[in-house]
């Protein structure tokens, strides 16, 4: 299997030389980080619905939209990424998508672990140390084949993260920052002195050459840069952005697998904002207006329908 | 594992990538089949064309997304999309409740008949699923 071992790439690139060579049908595994932070959302996230675009624009953050799966994320240097793509026909992978991410993601562990965190996988695509998320994934039919991608985390940028997200309020949006920062970890929370590329780069090859294939490096040629361009050029039009994706009837940031954000408006000033792990409400981070008291309200969130926030009977209308 | 994903009723047409036809003079509802779904695991979103569409054998009409992973949804024949599933569209999840009957996902009126001939019938196609199903759990046994 090809191995582009790249290193530093621009923003776009990070993500479209994985588009093009899917596009074109041709198998390998990329390893690379942005030189500069932009902003990425999932093929189905709405942009006007997740994203504070004033901003993104303010910042200078250049807005992607991939053709793979997941939410919105805040990318930047600090964040190394994995990037495999596969024939559909692979025998490599199972009938059922899902499953591979378990495959995937064992080098990224097992790289994390040759540093020290206590990595392992978080069905069905997140990687946890220490119970706190470390990496996401994610994975789409592209052309002829299928790309997983995930991400090594040096170190995350929780308040900008947190700052490029439309929310409600400003009080979900520090609540927002509170709970990434206490369900998120990176290398940085582990080690005093931050590991190489070159050191995570080789990590990664050998994990990934073990577990599934041989690797060849190669440079980027002529058809895959032209592909990537055009690429760019879909990925980053404002029509493909703007597309309509996936509605939430309230607010609600998914931090980690298992773990939500949600926010409620109870009329004038009454609101709450609340983390709910595996399906249970965890103690309010913010409860605004008098009288409410944790202990009245239960919460539940369904794994195929939405079903959340079952509001005390006093509170309803 | 649930065996529910091995159900394949008689009366509809399949192809390889489990979906159902059920065909009703020129008309046709198409579908998932319990064991499509179950390969792709929750379904979370599904973005459709739009009525007045054609839809073409073998090239997408929309796209669907499970956790964490997203693909395109693949015609099993050719005709013009006279209807989606509304109820599908707001809530996906009842394609992995219902895939045969409230998780239909869209109906067509079939541009060329003779494509009906390309696709198995139950019989054949449940024996393809068993062989897949052989093929996952040795794939399962693997990991």
């Amino acid at each position: 299997m090809d191995l582009y071992n790249l290193g530093p790439v621009t923003w776009w690139e990070s993500q479209c030389f994985y588009h093009a060579m899917a596009a074109l049908g041709r198998e390998g595994l990329i390893i690379c980080y942005p030189t500069t932070p932009y902003v990425c959302l999932g093929l189905h996230d709405d942009l006007d619905q997740e994203i504070d675009q004033e901003y993104c624009r303010v910042r200078g953050l250049p807005l992607l939209r991939r053709e793979t799966g997941g939410g919105v994320v805040y990318l930047d240097s600090c964040q190394l990424f994995f990037q495999l793509v596969l024939h559909r026909d692979n025998p490599l992978l199972p009938l059922r998508r899902l499953q591979f991410f378990e495959k995937f993601l064992r080098p990224a562990i097992a790289g994390y672990r040759s540093f020290g965190l206590p990595a392992e996988l978080r069905a069905p695509a997140d990687i946890v140390a220490d119970g706190r998320k470390c990496s996401g994934a994610a994975a789409g039919d592209i052309g002829p084949c299928v790309a997983y991608v995930g991400n090594l985390l040096l170190d995350f940028d929780f308040y900008t993260m947190s700052k490029v997200l439309r929310v409600p309020t400003a009080i979900y949006r520090r609540c927002l920052y509170q709970a990434m920062r206490r369900n998120m970890t990176t290398l940085a929370d582990w080690m005093t002195k931050a590991p190489e590329y070159s050191e995570l780069a080789m990590a990664l090859v050998n994990e990934f050459a073990r577990h599934l294939s041989d690797l060849s490096p190669r440079t980027l040629d002529r058809e895959l840069v032209e592909m990537s361009i055009g690429y760019r050029e879909k990925l980053t039009a404002m029509a493909w952005l703007s597309l309509p994706g996936r509605k939430q009837a309230r607010r609600r940031v998914k931090i980690a697998e298992g773990v939500h954000l949600l926010e409620r408006n109870l009329g004038g000033l009454e609101s709450i904002v609340v983390l709910i792990r595996e399906g249970m409400a965890e103690e309010p981070l913010h409860m605004g207006g008098p009288g409410i008291d944790s202990g009245s309200f239960q919460f539940t969130i369904g794994t195929k329908e939405e079903k959340i926030f079952e509001v005390p009977q006093q509170f309803n209308p | 594992m649930a065996m529910g994903h091995r159900r394949v009723p008689e009366g509809l047409l399949y192809d390889r990538n489990h979906y159902w036809v059920k065909v009703a003079g020129r008309e046709a509802s198409i579908g998932l089949s319990a064991h499509g779904q179950h390969t792709i695991g929750d379904i979370l979103y599904l973005e459709l064309v739009s009525p007045g569409a054609m839809i073409r054998k073998g090239e997408g009409f929309g796209s669907i997304e499970s956790s964490k992973w997203v693909g395109a949804l693949i015609a099993p024949v050719t005709g013009v999309v006279l209807d989606t599933n509304r109820e599908v569209e707001a809530s996906p999840g009842q394609i992995n409740v219902d895939p045969y009957g409230q998780g239909w996902i869209l109906r067509i009126e079939l541009s060329d008949i003779d494509e009906l001939k390309l696709l198995m019938k139950a019989t054949a196609y449940r024996q393809w699923v068993e062989e897949q199903i052989n093929r996952e759990h040795q794939e399962e046994g693997a990991i």
